[in-house]
């Protein structure tokens, strides 16, 4: 029926979907409602030291409840610029279950007006969720577990072990570093470990207690879990390889991004597929048709919009006026905007 | 260009320019929920609008508001939603449904084609001769740029039949600039997209509206398949009256003026807002015509900044105005029928040598 619906709404209303086509109308009635989405309504927003943001949804009554470690796209609109990022959820399937809600930590970043946005929300608002998606869970394995946690990535596994049973016999051994004094949760930590036989955890910080690899080393027996920074996961991955140890990891890179204009800097721009290596010096427009890409010019200068296509990841500057954009997903206009971080744009 | 009065273009820009940084700083919710709300009213008037046609036979005037409430449905679809949203005014939204890339309208013209033609042609090379092919719509000669030919004699008719037909018009422009179907193909242009693929979009593009309003929902009504087929006929003949004429306003008052290639090659962003406060003519007006012209009563400003959400101009216009002012460049507006009088004035002057 759905199906009837969109391919007469696509032929005759010319939009792509029959939904879609009422969205407007829709929102007047159930505020923040989206085709594609689930809704969620905001319950609590607590901020912490450095604004880092605990954020409380109900999700509504459709949405396919999570497994621990898995994470989700939250969408709001600010200033009605509609923003996505993803987080992991941090809290336990039950707790979905059981009172309908979800709960996300999330650390504030300088760059991306995003996770500022997050602390003026209120309760009782509206905002946009994706289906729970991601294949890093609980392993179905007999060895004792390593989990290996770097800064945020401390959350897919607070929503892990607090989904195990408390008579659960596996050793679970957590490895969490942080810069020194931001460590998030200790006290549940604590309480975990009171609670669970079976789960031990070390604070660590790189400076004191030295990398990854002197922790991990001892323990080529058991299964790895790894969620951190681009870097943690590279160096734990590494000697995996070379231990053969079993790992699973999700990791995530915050976007370095160039702020001087003044010095060239070397990226990578990322376009239907095929990667090359680019400077910040230019325009998206003239070093995609440097490299003979397929690209559709009209004015070059910012009026025609001819060259527009959406950026999915990465910074880029308005060079008429300086501005820098947002790192998620977004349309820009190639002919004016100059890379400032690694840049992937979609086929 | 042709005046060659002198002005400060480096200023001009500067000026300007702040006047557009002004307004994109301010950009937000605002803007956002006002889109939302007239495509909200479309969809109201276009459903509200597609009922009543039905219920003509009780009593005719429901008919009457039916096609009313239709065409204003398909104003706003055309001129605010439509042509603005194609413009690119609303992408920093990021709203999947609501920008340049995705956006359908609901006139006989594909959207990609008016985004070649109009929003790349058009607002890049406003009014020069022999790179906006807007100017004339290869149809009617009005300025003495063009050679007089005798078939221009009778353009006033043809002018006429261009408004009926608007959306036609519209959608074969680009396939008549490209010389598709009549005329010598000139070997050395750059063509975007082939001509297959252009005639397959105008067919299949206009196909579908045709088979929409003259078929589908005049069957839908049964017996009363007539009542809705002169309907969506006569809601569809006040859209494009509507839309030519407002367009027409806003291009071809008798103080546009037209540029020449030389003139306009290596020009700086100064010169080129000159020439783009020099093609186009403003209507005044309440704010209700306002949103029913897609704010195109405001078409200098539209021209000087195509991508700013059109309801802003309201605001800078003034800002405009004092700047036109104090460089010396004419601010061409005035009442409706005043510019509509001096396009049809300048219609029929060059119908002559
Ligand atoms: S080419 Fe015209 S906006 Fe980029």
């Amino acid at each position: 029926m759905s199906a009837l619906f969109n391919s007469l709404s696509k032929h005759l209303l010319h939009h792509q979907s029959w939904a879609g086509y009422w969205e407007p109308v829709i929102q007047c009635f159930k505020p923040g409602w989206r085709e594609g989405y689930f809704r969620a309504q905001v319950k609590h927003v607590q901020v912490f030291a450095e604004q880092n943001v605990e954020l409380v949804l109900e999700p509504e009554k459709a949405w396919p409840i999570h497994q621990a470690g898995q994470h989700i796209a939250l969408t709001i609109q600010t200033d009605g610029r509609l923003l996505t990022r993803v987080f992991t959820i941090a809290s336990e399937p039950h707790m979905a279950k059981q009172q309908g809600q979800i709960r996300l930590l999330i650390r504030s970043q300088e760059i991306g007006a995003f996770t500022s946005k997050l602390t003026s929300l209120k309760s009782g608002q509206w905002l946009n969720i994706s289906e729970p998606k991601g294949q890093f869970v609980m392993p179905n394995t007999a060895r004792s577990l390593i989990m290996l946690a770097g800064g945020s990535g401390i959350t897919p596994f607070i929503a892990m072990l607090k989904s195990i049973p408390a008579d659960s016999k596996k050793t679970i051994t957590l490895l969490y570093y942080a810069k020194p004094n931001s460590h998030w949760l200790k006290d549940e930590l604590e309480q975990l470990k009171q609670s669970l036989s079976n789960f031990d955890y070390h604070l660590l910080e790189r400076s004191k207690d030295g990398d990854a690899t002197t922790w991990l080393t001892p323990n080529a027996h058991k299964h790895w879990l790894v969620c951190g920074p681009a870097a943690l996961y590279n160096q734990a991955a590494a000697l995996a390889k070379q231990l053969d140890t079993p790992i699973d990891s999700e990791h995530f890179s915050a976007v370095p991004a160039v702020l001087a204009t003044s010095d060239k800097h070397e990226l990578t721009l990322t376009h239907q597929g095929k990667t090359f290596t680019i400077d910040n010096q230019q325009t998206l427009l003239t070093h995609l048709q440097a490299n003979k890409q397929p690209v559709t010019v009209g004015c070059g200068m910012g009026i025609c919009h001819q060259c527009q296509c959406v950026k999915k990841q990465g910074i880029v500057r308005d060079i008429r006026t300086g501005e820098l954009s947002d790192s998620s997903e977004q349309l820009i206009q190639l002919c004016i905007s100059q890379p400032v971080s690694d840049v992937e744009l979609s086929a | 260009m042709k005046t060659t009065k002198t002005v400060n273009f480096e200023k001009l820009a500067a000026q300007l320019d702040s006047v557009k940084a002004d307004v994109k700083s301010k950009l937000g919710e605002q803007d956002a929920k006002y889109i939302r709300r007239v495509i909200v009213c479309q969809r109201v008037f276009e459903w509200s609008g597609r009922i009543l046609l039905m219920l003509g036979f009780i009593q005719p005037v429901l008919w009457l508001v039916g096609v009313l409430s239709l065409a204003t449905a398909k104003i706003l679809d055309n001129m605010e939603i439509g042509h603005n949203v194609m413009h690119g005014q609303y992408d920093w939204m990021n709203d999947k449904y609501i920008n340049s890339k995705s956006y359908e309208w609901d006139i006989a013209c594909d959207g990609a084609s008016w985004n070649r033609v109009h929003n790349y042609e058009h607002h890049t090379y406003t009014n020069i001769i022999g790179k906006d092919r807007d100017f004339g719509y290869g149809l009617l000669r009005l300025s003495s740029d063009f050679r007089w030919r005798v078939k221009n004699l009778w353009q006033f008719v043809t002018y006429l039949l261009l408004s009926v037909l608007f959306q036609w018009g519209v959608s074969y422009h680009e396939m008549a600039a490209e010389r598709v179907f009549f005329g010598k193909k000139k070997d050395d242009r750059d063509y975007k997209v082939p001509h297959s693929e252009l005639k397959k979009r105008f067919f299949s593009k206009g196909a579908r509206q045709l088979v929409k309003d003259y078929l589908l929902f005049p069957l839908l009504a049964g017996p009363l398949f007539l009542w809705v087929f002169t309907g969506n006929l006569a809601a569809n003949l006040l859209r494009n009256l509507w839309t030519s004429t407002i367009i027409f306003c806003g291009h071809f008052t008798g103080e546009v003026e037209t540029f020449n290639q030389q003139g306009c090659e290596n020009e700086s962003q100064g010169q080129w807002y000159y020439r783009q406060a020099l093609g186009s003519s403003n209507i005044k007006g309440g704010n209700l015509f306002h949103v029913m012209t897609g704010h195109l009563s405001y078409q200098i400003e539209h021209h000087l900044f195509p991508d700013l959400p059109a309801k802003r101009y309201r605001e800078i216009a003034p800002k405009v105005q004092a700047i036109f002012k104090e460089h010396g460049i004419h601010y061409n507006t005035g009442g409706f029928f005043r510019q509509y009088f001096s396009v049809v004035k300048r219609i029929v002057r060059y119908s002559f040598p």
